[in-house]
């Protein structure tokens, strides 16, 4: 796979197809990390493996920009597993880049391990986003790579079954659990910096006039930063859990997305990404729907 | 130097406790291991080899209110005019502070940012709080997985800078009170003097050292700055785990408002160079709009900025950026590629 | 010793053409209602942005309401649709933060239904005086 992986990435940068490639390489201390390849003499340094974790459509939009103002975008290849394909519709569907200056690279994908992308850890078991992911496949892309093996797919994982336990609980509980968690996090942003459906060029977090939250590293603050941020990507998040995986203290915010995730497919029947065209739910209605306030 | 066994050592903490605020490593979630107060020498973690996050939050705390105005309307007897009464105050501790267990690396980061925020004019904040905290240094036994200190000419087991310090030995501890606040920890101790050798390990040895200034004079315009910013995701957790940054972002706030009753609070907050906005100023202007000038500055910061302003590196080798950064931008493989170029270009201009 | 009953700060979201209309019929028919409401008026329930009632419960407010046109009726005909997906979502997520299911209220209350309006304010805000405190 790996390649074929490169066999793709030099002939779309050879045929001049795209100015860049973005995919995956070899770190320091056994880390793999998201790699740019601008010439097809450098494409040997592409790899494909279980740490494969980052999400490049990340990368896209401040890539697309073009280094000089009067310059025309760049183009671009890239490295796509299923969840950053439907991550790639989310900002397609939301006209953040054009389709057609992009080659995308899509890869089957057998699944990420926990600690990947990281110096010196060693890889854990499958994450918990992988247990359960059906897809696989890309749903988007312009060369497949690989073919779906047919691996276990879990019936739940700890995400799902720490919602329902969190579900059983009082109000009251639920306040003093988040309230552990958000007291943790350092407001270092690196959830929303990872994220690539969260691309606001001034996120309402920092917005100083009107100021929606204090600069103050305090547990209100950091709860209404969390809330508002998992708001804003209802029916955008498509599950890559990227945002728990960087947090350097282990907020559980893979729980607050997927608590939406799962709202908005059993009220709406909708899953992020899934095509470039269907408008996200919380941007339509129908009049007549019955829905629960 | 004198000898504690580990049984001694949990009656001296337990004892500190009892007046004042005995900050210790313990384990948080899972695999964190982090400073915080406790309240029981149980509640200590000893396998460690450096924290998750540094203990500079004890020092320049993660939100600070650098001062509180309490405004009051009050009518003087025998006067028809309201006067507003004004209080100021400023962030005090209650209780003096012990930070017990700190590495020889979190300390020498101490004393860097010492060497900026106590000289003239002092940061009166962090000097309180440094003023007030005896420091018990607990010597390394082995390297983390992402240790350098050794190539930046620190060593794991360097007392300088603190109070108390402990070098592990069998059976407890080689202690050793090396300043007037440690003496006032130790002196009620009843220790046997130690008898042994003190323990001579051997180090990491360095594996490369840091370029001199001229050298990063020489690639501030290197392409290469750029190439490595295009993974880095401008998120804060280098800076905010890291043992020497400081910088932040400070803001009024009314906290508290009623009827003739007004209270503000001058918040003053983390912030890192490595946020897009950071550098924005009124008007818009933004000096480092792009990711590469802005991780260039993280790195020319620590090198060749401070330790040109304030004769001290700052940083520490401590590694927690490596191990934390989401995208493996590695400071030493950053180091070691501004060597390597460094010398690149003295051979060339040699040839010249 | 006298004693502090505790009084529920609520704070209602009306929007402009329905809502407050019949607050203000409401007033007019002069029908009592619990005067604990802070109202703040908006053109319309679509643009009370769900953030708008995470910061009520952020600065003190111990329950919040939001009133909008019936579905259908919106003075700008669909405003008060995507109020109604919104809520659906956030008034379950700020359960599942801890905050107290009861002490949100989305209703749709016309410019005829003054005695509604009151009502609805009135059993409110019984509710979340029961409730106690915002934690």
């Amino acid at each position: 796979m790996i390649e074929q992986i490169r066999a793709t990435a030099r002939e779309i940068l050879q045929n001049k197809t795209v100015d860049l490639v973005i995919g995956y390489e070899v770190g320091t201390r056994g880390a793999t990390r998201p790699a740019f390849i601008c010439s097809a003499d450098e494409v040997d340094r592409l790899i494909w493996n279980d740490a494969c974790t980052h999400n490049l459509t990340n990368y896209v939009r401040g890539k697309h920009v073009p280094p000089k103002r009067d310059a025309p975008p760049a183009r671009l290849g890239l490295v796509l597993k299923a969840c950053d394909a439907r991550a790639l519709n989310v900002l397609l569907r939301e006209n953040q880049v054009p389709r057609g200056d992009l080659y995308l690279i899509g890869v089957v994908c057998e699944g990420m391990r926990q600690d990947a992308g990281f110096a010196t850890r060693t890889l854990g078991d499958l994450q918990p986003r992988c247990q359960t992911c059906t897809e696989r496949v890309p749903v988007v892309y312009d060369s497949l790579i690989g073919e779906r093996k047919t691996s276990e797919v879990f019936e739940t994982s700890e995400v799902w079954q720490e919602l329902d336990r969190l579900g059983v609980m009082t109000p009251g509980e639920r306040q003093a659990f988040w309230d552990a968690e958000f007291a943790r996090c350092l407001r270092c942003y690196a959830c929303r910096q990872v994220c690539p459906a969260c691309y606001c060029v001034e996120c309402t977090a920092e917005q100083l006039d009107p100021e929606w939250v204090g600069i103050g590293i305090c547990t209100p603050e950091k709860r209404f930063f969390h809330t508002m941020r998992a708001y804003h990507l209802a029916g955008r998040c498509v599950g890559c859990d990227e945002c728990a995986r960087v947090c350097p203290i282990g907020v559980r915010l893979d729980l607050l997305n997927a608590w939406f995730r799962r709202e908005v497919q059993q009220t709406f029947d909708y899953q992020a990404g899934i095509d470039a065209t269907t408008l996200v739910p919380l941007a339509t209605f129908k009049p007549n729907e019955n829905l629960e306030l | 130097m004198n000898f504690i066994t580990h049984v001694q050592l949990q009656d001296w903490l337990a004892r500190m406790m009892k007046d004042r605020t005995v900050i210790a490593p313990t384990r948080a979630i899972e695999d964190l291991v982090r400073y915080q107060p406790v309240n029981s020498p149980d509640a200590i973690a000893f396998d460690f080899t450096r924290t998750a996050i540094s203990p500079k939050e004890f020092f320049l705390p993660a939100s600070e209110a650098i001062l509180t105005i309490e405004r009051v309307r009050q009518i003087a007897a025998g006067s028809n005019n309201p006067e507003w009464n004004v209080k100021l105050g400023e962030p005090e501790l209650d209780r003096s502070q012990v930070l017990f267990a700190i590495r020889p690396c979190d300390t020498h980061a101490l004393l860097a940012l010492d060497a900026l925020l106590l000289q003239e004019p002092v940061d009166a904040y962090y000097a309180r709080r440094r003023k007030q905290t005896t420091l018990i240094g607990l010597a390394c036994e082995h390297p983390g997985a992402t240790c350098f200190c050794t190539s930046l000419s620190f060593a794991p087991d360097d007392s300088n800078g603190m109070d108390v310090m402990l070098y592990p030995v069998e059976g407890g501890y080689a202690l050793e009170a090396q300043t007037e606040k440690g003496q006032v920890l130790t002196d009620n101790l009843a220790l046997a003097p130690y008898r042994g050798e003190r323990p001579q390990k051997t180090w990491l040895p360095a594996e490369f050292s840091v370029p001199p200034r001229v050298v990063w004079t020489q690639l501030f315009n290197d392409p290469h700055w750029g190439r490595l910013a295009d993974r880095c995701l401008s998120c804060k957790i280098c800076a905010y785990v890291c043992p020497t940054c400081r910088c932040f972002d400070v803001r009024d706030y009314i906290v508290a408002q009623g009827l003739g009753y007004q209270k503000i609070e001058r918040l003053r907050c983390w912030d890192s160079c490595m946020a897009e906005g950071y550098q924005r100023i009124a008007g818009g202007h933004n000096p480092r709009p792009t990711k590469a000038q802005r991780l260039r500055n993280r790195f020319y910061c620590k090198f060749d900025y401070y330790p040109a302003d304030f004769g001290a590196l700052a940083c520490v080798g401590c590694g927690r950026c490596i191990e934390y950064c989401p995208v493996n931008v590695d400071i030493t493989e950053v180091l070691q590629s501004v060597a390597i170029k460094g010398e690149t270009l003295a051979t060339n201009s040699t040839r010249l | 010793m006298a004693e502090t009953t505790f009084e529920p700060r609520v704070v209602g979201f009306l929007c402009n053409w329905c809502s407050y209309a019949g607050a203000n019929l409401a007033g007019t028919s002069r029908i009592q209602y619990a005067p604990n409401i802070r109202i703040i008026r908006v053109p319309c329930s679509g643009r009370v942005d769900p953030l708008f009632v995470v910061k009520a419960f952020q600065e003190g407010a111990d329950g919040v309401l939001v009133l909008g046109c019936h579905p259908g009726d919106c003075h700008y005909r669909d405003g008060n649709y995507y109020a109604r997906r919104r809520y659906n979502l956030m008034h379950g997520f700020l359960d599942f933060l801890g905050v107290d299911a009861r002490r949100l209220k989305i209703d749709w209350v016309s410019a005829a239904e003054g005695k509604k309006f009151a009502q609805v304010v009135s059993d409110f805000t019984q509710q979340v005086r029961e409730l106690g405190p915002n934690p």
